[in-house]
């Protein structure tokens, strides 16, 4: 366990509990400012939930002090949460046109004749 | 598991009654001073403002010359009266669902802990049939959980007809024989014996006899910690199902985040709006009153927010108890904290008392937001609240079963202790608790948020 680094006296899990509530008032504060460009809010919302969710799992569950096997066994499902967010890319009415043509495939055989 | 239960007396276990015993008090006093006493009063204001509603109404739809017109006086102090009574309404069923769900929490850990304490106390002495040549560091399996999945088999079976008799008790036009709680009843029952049996094996554990893997990847790794991070693996699967499938959806929805940044075809205009909940929770969603403001405010938004901020810290108060219950020389703080946590012991029972009340309030919250989202119109009838209800639901079951766990670390505590033998218990909890907090990363910007 890495409780025993210590910055300013105070443990790792305290800086990052610090982190994990500074980066939630973060969020909630940027969906409160209307004025904000809705791309860029989404753009904050999954930045720091990515910065969230690193800080749960690497030191709240311990997992930058485990042995590989337990990163591989925490990663694993990603790669299944990957392709099905590829696959909404794939189905979803804007995705034909609106991603990148090497995460989408070639429907031209269903759109011409 | 190694536990034996004979090294635990069964006056230990009447601890456990005791403390059901204060629970159910805790819960009778918050229904009682929540749920009657303020929501009584807030009841009559609500009234009150029905009233003002309706006499605004009769005002309006008498004098106005032009009842199409939104700019007439009349109509606006009639929606004012509205929004009014609408905030009353809110107010009233946020006292009344936070009393009734205290009283829920409350009676469902008695419960467990009591019902667990007094079968557990009933049991004859293992001492009495000790073989003595039985190595007491020799593990053993655990029948428990086979009979726990039973038990949720049975309650599965007769869930319809439970759904059914449920309604029936709270509502005159359904109607319903008292039978049908019967299987699903029978299910709670095998279930509570079930986890009452597995805490009479873990409470004598100190330590000794953890098993541990023999074979790679995961060759001298506690086999407990092994399958709970294999359980967590698919629990990822669960929740990133709901995930994907809501993300699916809501791309192709015409929200108001959707027209507010140019929307496609089909969705061009607030006629084309489809609401999701957050029009309804975050500051200038879709959902909009009579005058054509936003419903969604700070205040819609605060129960999300405080139920981000309690998993957070309460997270951190079980790595707290954690860190306390591993640290063997731990020193008491100074000052008030030092009176909190004047022992090891101690500090790592309350911690765990912390967590369980931070966890007690996201559900109270939870159920108090669900409450308002459904008075408003946002129902499970739809595919945007079927998506939203089912995702936080289980989110919600998650919780709840981690509280029910958690009530039992704090009863180990309490009692047996815990120490830097026998931490694992904290740990391996802690790491489905975490889980537990990482799943509302994801699903509080994706529903409350977005």
């Amino acid at each position: 366990m890495g409780e025993h680094a210590e910055f300013m006296g105070k443990d790792v899990y305290f800086w990052n509990f610090i982190v994990l509530m500074f980066f939630t008032l973060f969020e909630v504060g940027a969906v409160f400012f209307e004025g904000i460009p809705k791309a860029t809010v989404w753009g904050i919302l999954i930045v720091v939930g990515l910065i969230k969710g690193f800080g749960i799992a690497a030191f709240f569950m311990h997992l930058k002090d485990e042995h590989k096997w337990f990163n591989i066994t925490f990663m694993f499902p990603w790669i299944f949460v990957a392709l099905m967010l590829w696959g909404i890319g794939l189905s979803n009415p804007e995705g034909v046109t609106g991603l990148p043509s090497w995460c989408t495939p070639d429907w031209s055989y269903a759109t011409e004749r | 598991m190694s536990g034996h239960g004979n090294h635990v007396a069964n006056s230990t276990w009447m601890r456990a009654v005791m403390m059901a015993g204060m629970i159910l008090t805790v819960g009778i006093v918050g229904f009682a001073v929540l749920g009657v006493f303020v929501a009584e009063n807030k009841h009559h204001t609500w009234e009150d403002e029905h009233h003002h509603y309706e006499d605004a109404k009769e005002e309006w739809s008498a004098g106005a010359a032009d009842l199409s017109d939104h700019s007439d006086p009349l109509y606006i102090a009639k929606e004012e009266a509205h929004n009014a009574e609408v905030a009353a309404h809110l107010s009233y069923l946020t006292y009344r669902v936070a009393g009734v769900t205290m009283l829920f929490l409350a009676g469902a850990y008695a419960t467990f802990i009591g019902l667990g304490g007094f079968l557990n106390a009933s049991k004859p002495k293992a001492d009495d049939h000790h073989d003595d040549h039985h190595d007491e560091h020799e593990h053993h399996g655990s029948a428990s959980p086979i009979i726990f999945a039973f038990g949720i088999m049975v309650f599965l079976w007769g869930l319809p007809d439970f759904i059914v008799a449920c309604k029936a008790l709270l509502d005159d036009t359904v109607t319903a024989e008292l039978g049908m709680l019967g299987i699903s009843v029978s299910g709670m029952l095998i279930m509570v014996v079930a986890v009452s049996n597995w805490w009479f094996e873990d409470l004598p554990f100190i330590g000794h006899g953890e098993q541990i893997a023999t074979s790679y990847p995961f060759e001298g790794d506690h086999i407990r910690k092994v399958g709970l991070w294999i359980f967590i693996m698919s629990e990822i699967m669960v929740f990133a199902t709901f995930f994907s499938s809501y993300l699916r959806m809501r791309t192709e929805w015409c929200t108001k985040w959707a027209l507010d940044d140019g929307g496609f075809a089909g969705c061009r205009t607030t006629s084309d709006l489809e609401l999701t909940a957050s029009d309804y929770l975050r500051p200038g969603g879709g959902k909009v009153d009579g005058l054509g403001e936003s419903v969604g405010d700070f205040w819609t938004l605060l129960p999300g927010g405080i139920n981000t901020f309690a998993l957070i810290i309460s997270s951190y108060t079980i790595v707290l108890a954690l860190k306390t219950a591993k640290n063997a020389n731990w020193e008491a703080p100074k000052g008030f904290m030092g009176k909190l946590m004047p022992t090891r012991k101690a500090a790592v029972r309350n911690y765990l008392i912390a967590t369980l009340i931070l966890g007690s309030l996201f559900i109270v919250l939870k159920l108090v937001e669900w409450s308002h989202l459904v008075a408003e119109g946002f129902t499970i009838g739809t595919v945007q609240g079927s998506i939203f209800y089912i995702a936080t639901g289980a989110h919600g079951l998650h919780v709840f079963i981690g509280l029910v766990i958690m009530l039992y670390l704090v009863f180990k505590a309490d009692t047996i202790g815990f120490d830097e033998d026998n931490a694992q218990g904290i740990e391996y909890f802690g790491l489905y608790w975490h889980f537990v907090d990482l799943a509302w990363v994801v699903i509080f910007p994706a529903f409350y948020l977005y």
